[in-house]
């Protein structure tokens, strides 16, 4: 590694930490959170923190850090620094005494701040991020308003936030830089807001209008367009981990894109960010919930499952709840919640078991890794649909609202599931790959503890395509228990692995409590290493009501037709545990699974208060803890994350970690003041927000930079130009297949697979492959692309898309040779080539005239004489050579021989193509500025 | 030391910058853009001194302390073959042959797929001493027989996981979730790569099929996307994109690139933004890699004596050929080359799943070209600063797996985490040594026994790099390939 390099980015960052914060407060009093931590976060904590506590001594609390250490005294005495052994470390002229241990001893200015900070009673401070943001006023606004108006002057500033922007400014001795020209500055508007830059026809109604709110009007029409929701999914699937693939060795589909899809509408309808993050939490607990709702909850099904043969799916149940635990503090909380996993934080002030408090209320979720993706939402044909309606309305009519609920969720779920790994004690008979219950002629298996209480039907989900009927004994406690009893499980066309059952139900006999179960299977026709039957699943029933009530066998019948129909759509969702299958939650030693402490109930770290006592202590209560005004860090992480993708760094750079160890905020009043206006009046509507940061004079300036300047602020973190930041994948693909006229603008369903080259997906144990879209499919955007773990689409990845493997809070940019390749080389960019080209050669007059067109449309911007001049040399060139090589220029163009119809030119065609390829590939292009 | 790490790439990026503005930006002539570069270090060029190359993530940088070995090459079977067939010779296991497998060894253990009480199962191969070292190797492999003296044997690995995708991904990327960086992604970040031609980090795979935890198994976890493994491909492009559409010549793409550099220099003129400079170079790299990797990825001129020593057949798909291709991209100065090779799971369900038929075919298809590549290494003088990997995710357990609890028409041997062997050489490591050693069956190791955590340590330690020290900052905590494990294995070091 490089030292001078490592010294000069940490004397920075020191600086701008101290030049920040050091100016708030009466400067005698030393403050914990912005003079003390920083220096026990790089110095001591290490050895003294959540996970060592050398000596005896942690200053990760106060509580631990004014305790007795191994010395048997406490290190720290407030007030008495003279007697604090924490201080005289720091200069003891012993090396194996002085502190910190074996490295560089402290500052003078730093000793003096602890030694200070002991003095003043070594008061305990909260981190910025962990108390609520306050209504910040606006600096100097109106100061000058009159003065400026009184000379005929114009302020700078548009809207609230210039003012914060232009008191730093000052403060940094730096000067805001013009407005953007006007074409420049609406393809970055519009790429921002919807990811697309803006057609030819906006471009021309933008320019001609010189109307004073003519930049709002295009803003407002920018807002409404229903590409905006696609845009803004992207960032939010990210961190989402959505797929279109369960992940691992087999990585086979999955069908959630109807998430993906109430992500953009949800963008779309400008729903509440604590509505958005409620739903997708918990919508399947809010009252009577609606199918978007349940959806929604798909959100923290975009986990990984594993399908590999052998695999523990209790283990891997374990793995997707804890990603769910880490992902919802990184993406809501902007917190590192992981390392809790194994011990206390090592840097905050969470604790060891703070996190299995947390990780109880995701405990309960009836998904347990199986196979087929269990629980999920069944969306019914439409002749289903109409049955369901029958259904409802009659056991409304005959029972009442609740049974016509309680039946509409069971057929939309088929839940509570008992699924085959609730298996054990096999005789002659297994747990195959450690997930199908397979017996054997004769062969039995005990389900333990099925929780029978009040249930009367048995439901079994099966297959049998031995040839012959099956039968299935239940007996009582033991193999030769006392009979429950004895069901015929007929041969059925139907019975995968993993799906396709048939369903039949049967009456028991009354039971209570839960029960061991002992499963006989006989078949005296399948082979001795023979299953005589696949089982999928159990379900326990109770009665179906209304007997005795006229059309009682066609209600019950239509439930039955509901269970057996193949649904249209399937989507897996959050389903909460029944009270009889609840788990209980225990904290994990050291972070194992395996080995398992002492039991938790469902709380939120005591730093944040603890979960209201009016809140349900489930998903639900804590999604409106998090979604309130209350919680500290919500807000902010939000705010702060639209910011970044305006930007191009947040106001806190590091999106993932608000903690004492990220980056301090380069703005920390304006996130304050965003961050509460969010909530307080913009009522957690995105759009509001966004169109405040868009209208801003900050947002609007030129993004030319200078020397003195990069030298000042390499980073852009003052703001005094506006943003230039490379695209993002998705956001390069879909620009150049609007620019070339390719792009379809269809919206929604399925997800699709626009070319790719052959041998991306090579996964062991699939038989999956990429089959090319038809028509207009293959040119949708790029939030559409079937997104397979094991194999992502490699133009996206090449653009630093995330794999979606678990939540990415912050797409790292980087600028690589295989980037340049790919908008050269793949076929796709070739194609919105020749499609630019022709629009190109569409346009009346000379070859200048056409390139003039193409940089255009790509720039939204009128190309200078030089950069005409090197275009047009490179046409005159390459339009040579073609002319030579007639045969080279129809491969560019993929014309074949008989083709009935040609381009009229073609060298001039192939030469163009070049020309437009060039554009598409320019820096300028794959650039917002 | 605070976010040190976490700003790396972006903080590196604007430091280059300001070094490029102070130092590089008068008399930029387009033409000359090239070598301009190349003298201010901006592509890395040969050059060992790190505080020269700040621009170029992939630029040769140094290790921590001085090392042996300059590249890795890592030769994954997987599937995981078996120790009992190959290295790890169990007399005494052969002699419980067909013996029901006592119940001590199957208390409070988990198999993949053995259910109830499997059979004993002695091995299938025969072994006998071979080299100075006088290294138990069996017959499967006769080609590595005669350089037994060049390797070092590690006889009692053990591991966690006994399911094949978690179990690569801990080999590969320290944790058995996806998310981690692989070791070829530490390795390239911490140490560039020669070659500013070539990628860094190249992944080769045959038997038909990836590994079974895909492409995570080479992926960059949380640090930069540049470190990710390139995986090079014997059909198609060789790297995707990297040949020019049909109708574009070699010089076409060149017009192309100086037209786009020209107008990107302009750009850059008016808004002197150094992303543009740095994407102006990328373009030029994109340049010569169009020539250096269908170069390098082309065995087809190699001489006939090589093809010879490898079995190589130009063309096809092959581990033979994938071992030729490495050696070619270390000696062209590529840091990590990983090789997979598929189909090594034998679990007797079938003639080509047996440990002595299927692994058998495995070993003649992989035996002489893995040895062609260390002899070739050695002759070339390269083997003392390469360092050599061979080995699985697991090992196989001394019963004979009894799917379902059923005798297998094939010999069989399950997914077992308690030993396993694998063999390190050349650059760093002792020749002719072995370490560790299992019990008389080999079910478990007793001595010297060694975690994935150990062996990465030790890769790591070869390269120049303390594992425990070598950390990036993500998520609010540093993190290292070993996490909180691990231990070099020093015995092992020359």
């Amino acid at each position: 590694m490089n030292i001078s390099k490592i010294l000069y980015i940490t004397a920075g960052i020191g600086a701008l930490a101290v030049g920040y914060f050091a100016l708030s407060g009466n400067s005698d009093e030393i403050d914990y959170s912005t003079q003390v931590k920083p220096i026990l976060n790089k110095n001591c904590i290490a050895c003294h923190g959540g996970v060592k506590k050398q000596g005896g001594f942690s200053v990760l609390f106060r509580e631990e850090a004014l305790g007795k250490t191994k010395s048997g005294k406490p290190a720290i005495i407030p007030g008495d620094p003279e007697h604090s052994d924490f201080i005289a470390r720091l200069s003891h002229s012993d090396p194996e005494e002085r502190m910190p241990y074996k490295t560089a001893p402290l500052k003078k200015e730093e000793i003096e701040i602890l030694t200070k900070w002991v003095k003043q009673g070594a008061k305990w401070g909260e981190h910025w991020a962990f108390t609520r943001p306050k209504e910040i006023e606006v600096p100097n606004k109106g100061m000058f308003a009159g003065f400026f108006s009184w000379f005929g002057g114009k302020k700078w500033e548009k809207n609230d936030i210039d003012y914060f922007v232009s008191d730093k400014l000052e403060k940094e001795g730096l000067k805001h830089a013009d407005q953007a020209e006007k074409g420049v500055l609406l393809r970055r508007v519009s790429l921002d807001l919807i990811g697309l830059p803006p057609t030819e026809k906006q471009l021309n109604d933008f320019l001609a209008d010189n109307s004073d709110d003519a930049y709002e009007k295009a803003v407002d029409q920018l807002l409404k367009s229903p590409q905006f929701g696609e845009r803004w999914a992207g960032l939010w699937l990210d961190m989402a981990r959505y797929s279109d693939s369960k992940g691992y060795e087999k990585d086979e589909g999955r069908s959630i894109w109807k998430y993906r899809d109430y992500v953009i509408k949800a963008f779309n309808d400008n729903m509440p960010y604590n509505q958005f993050l409620t739903e997708q939490l918990a919508g399947d607990l809010l009252p009577n919930p609606t199918k978007s709702q349940y959806i929604a909850t798909a959100f923290h099904r975009n986990t990984m499952n594993n399908d590999e043969g052998g695999t523990d799916d209790e283990e891997f149940r374990t793995a997707a709840l804890l990603d769910r635990v880490n992902t919802t503090w990184e993406m809501f909380q902007g917190t590192t919640f992981a390392c809790v996993q194994c011990h206390s934080h090592p840097y905050d002030p969470i604790r060891h078991d703070e996190y299995y408090k947390y990780l109880a209320f995701f405990n309960n979720t009836r998904d347990e890794d199986v196979p087929d993706d269990s629980p999920f939402l069944r969306e019914f044909k439409s002749e289903d649909s109409t049955k369901l309606v029958a259904l409802k309305t009659w056991l409304k009519t005959n029972v009442s609202d609740k049974a016509s609920a309680e039946y509409e969720q069971k057929v939309r779920f088929l839940e509570p599931k008992i699924h085959p790994h609730w298996g054990d004690q096999f005789v002659n008979g297994f747990l195959a790959d450690n997930k199908y219950l397979s017996v054997r002629n004769g062969g039995t298996v005990r389900f333990k503890q099925m929780p029978v209480e009040g249930k009367t039907r048995l439901m079994v989900a099966y297959g049998n395509k031995t040839g012959a009927p099956t039968r299935m004994e239940v007996h009582l406690g033991s193999p030769d228990g006392k009979q429950l009893m004895s069901i015929r499980l007929d041969t059925t066309g139907k019975g995968g692995w993993t799906n396709s059952w048939d369903y039949k139900v049967f009456d028991l006999p009354k039971l209570s409590g839960k029960q061991d179960w002992f499963l006989k299977f006989t078949n005296p026709k399948v082979k001795p290493e023979e299953s005589t039957c696949v089982i999928g699943y159990f379900i326990l029933l109770d009665d179906f009501p209304g007997k005795g009530k006229s059309g009682y066998e066609t209600g019950q019948q239509m439930f039955m037709d509901l269970v057996r129909t193949d649904p249209a759509i399937t989507t897996p969702v959050m389903f909460e545990n029944p009270a009889d299958f609840t788990r209980k939650t225990q904290v994990f030693d050291r972070g194992s699974w395996l080995t398992k402490g002492k039991e938790v109930q469902p709380d939120v770290p005591k730093i944040f208060g603890g979960l209201p006592g009016n809140l349900p202590r489930n998903r639900l209560g804590l999604a409106k803890w998090l979604g309130s005004k209350e919680n500290p860090l919500t807000a902010r992480v939000a705010v702060n994350r639209f910011w970044e993708q305006i930007f191009g760094v947040g106001l806190v750079e590091t999106l993932e970690d608000f903690g004492t160890q990220g980056f301090t905020p380069s703005n920390p009043e304006l996130l304050d003041f965003l961050a509460t206006r969010f909530m307080n009046e913009y009522n957690w509507q995105p759009k509001e927000l966004l169109k405040e940061i868009v209208m801003s004079a900050t947002y609007q300036q030129n993004s030319k930079a200078n020397a003195a300047l990069l030298e000042k602020d390499p980073m852009n973190r003052f703001l005094a130009r506006g943003p230039r930041v490379r695209l993002n994948a998705e956001q390069i693909r879909d620009q150049a297949l609007l620019v070339s006229g390719l792009l379809s603008y269809k919206m929604y369903g399925k997800s699709v697979m626009p070319y790719q080259p052959d041998g991306i997906w090579n996964s062991p144990y699939s038989g999956m492959s990429w089959r090319l879209s038809d028509g207009e499919d293959q040119w949708r955007r790029a939030v559409y692309t079937y997104w397979r773990r094991s194999g992502p689409y490699p133009s996206l990845m090449t653009f630093d898309g995330g794999s979606r493997e678990v939540c990415l809070a912050r797409r790292i940019r980087t600028n690589t040779p295989l980037q340049a390749l790919t908008t050269m080389n793949d076929p796709v960019y070739v194609e919105c080539s020749r499609f630019l080209a022709k629009r190109m050669l569409q346009e009346n007059g000379d070859t200048e005239a056409q390139i003039r067109k193409g940089y255009r449309l790509a720039l939204s911007r009128d190309i200078t004489p030089q950069k005409l001049e090197v275009l047009l040399s490179f046409y005159q060139n390459t339009y040579k050579t073609y002319q030579q090589k007639p045969k080279e220029a129809d491969k560019l163009l993929g014309i074949c021989k008989d083709d009935a119809i040609k381009p009229k030119n073609i060298p001039s065609t192939a030469a163009m193509t070049m020309v437009a390829s060039a554009i598409l590939n320019l820096d300028e292009f794959i650039t917002k500025q | 030391m605070k976010i040190y790490e976490e700003a790396q790439t972006t903080a590196l990026n604007f430091e280059t910058r300001r070094h490029f503005l102070k130092q590089c930006t008068t008399g930029l002539g387009m033409m000359a853009m090239g070598s301009f570069l190349q003298s201010c270090n901006f592509l890395g060029g040969n050059t060992s001194d790190p505080l020269a190359n700040t621009g170029n993530p992939l630029a040769p940088k140094l290790p921590q302390f001085a090392a042996k070995a300059k590249s890795v090459i890592y030769i994954h079977m997987a599937g995981a073959p078996s120790q009992l067939e190959l290295f790890d010779y169990k007399p005494e296991l052969e002699k419980l042959h067909g013996q029901l497998c006592p119940q001590s060894l199957l208390e409070g253990k988990k198999f993949a797929f053995i259910r109830g009480v499997p059979k004993m199962l002695g091995t299938r191969a025969k072994f006998s001493q071979h080299g100075q070292s006088g290294a138990w190797i069996s017959d499967m492999v006769p080609y590595l027989q005669t350089v037994a003296d060049e390797v070092s044997f590690l006889k009692a690995m053990y591991t966690d996981q006994f399911n094949h995708a978690p179990a690569q991904l801990l080999m590969h990327t320290g944790s058995a979730r996806l998310g981690r960086p692989s070791i070829g992604s530490w390795v390239t970040y911490g140490l560039g790569s020669e070659n500013a031609n070539l990628p860094g980090y190249v992944v080769l795979a045959s038997g038909g099929k990836n590994p079974d935890a895909g492409k995570s198994a080479w992926g960059s976890g949380f640090l930069p996307s540049v470190y990710q493994g390139v995986q090079c491909r014997s059909k198609g492009d060789p790297v995707l994109y990297i040949s020019n559409p049909d109708g574009v010549s070699g010089d076409l793409r060149k017009q192309s690139i100086e037209a786009i550099n020209a107008i990107n220099q302009k750009e850059y003129e008016e808004f002197k933004d150094p992303e543009t400079l740095a994407r102006i170079s990328q373009y030029e790299m994109a340049f010569r890699m169009q020539t250096s990797v269908p170069e390098v990825m082309d065995i087809k001129n190699e001489p006939e004596y090589i093809h010879k020593m490898y079995g190589t057949k130009p063309g096809e798909e092959s581990f033979a050929n994938n071992c030729l291709l490495a050696r070619k991209l270390v000696e062209q100065g590529v840091r990590f080359v990983q090789l997979f090779d598929w189909g090594w799971d034998t679990h007797g369900t079938g003639k080509h799943e047996s440990v002595d038929i299927g692994l058998k075919e495995k070993c003649m298809e992989s035996d002489q070209p893995v040895t062609a590549l260390l002899m070739d290494l050695k002759q070339r003088g390269l083997l003392d600063e390469t360092l050599v990997v061979w080995g699985g995710e697991f090992g196989r357990t001394p019963m004979q797996e009894n799917r379902g609890g059923l005798t297998q028409a094939f010999y069989g041997r399950d997914h077992h985490t308690e030993a396993f062997s694998v063999w390190m050489a050349g650059g760093g490591v002792k020749k002719g040594y072995s370490h560790g050693e299992t019990d008389e069956i080999g079910y478990s190791g007793i001595k010297g026994r060694t975690s994935v955590f150990d062996l990465q340590a030790t890769i790591m330690q070869c390269l120049g790099f303390d594992h425990e020290k070598f950390t990036y900052q993500f998520q609010g905590r540093p993190f290292r390939l070993t996490d909180v494990h691990g231990s070099v294995i020093k015995e092992i070091l020359a």
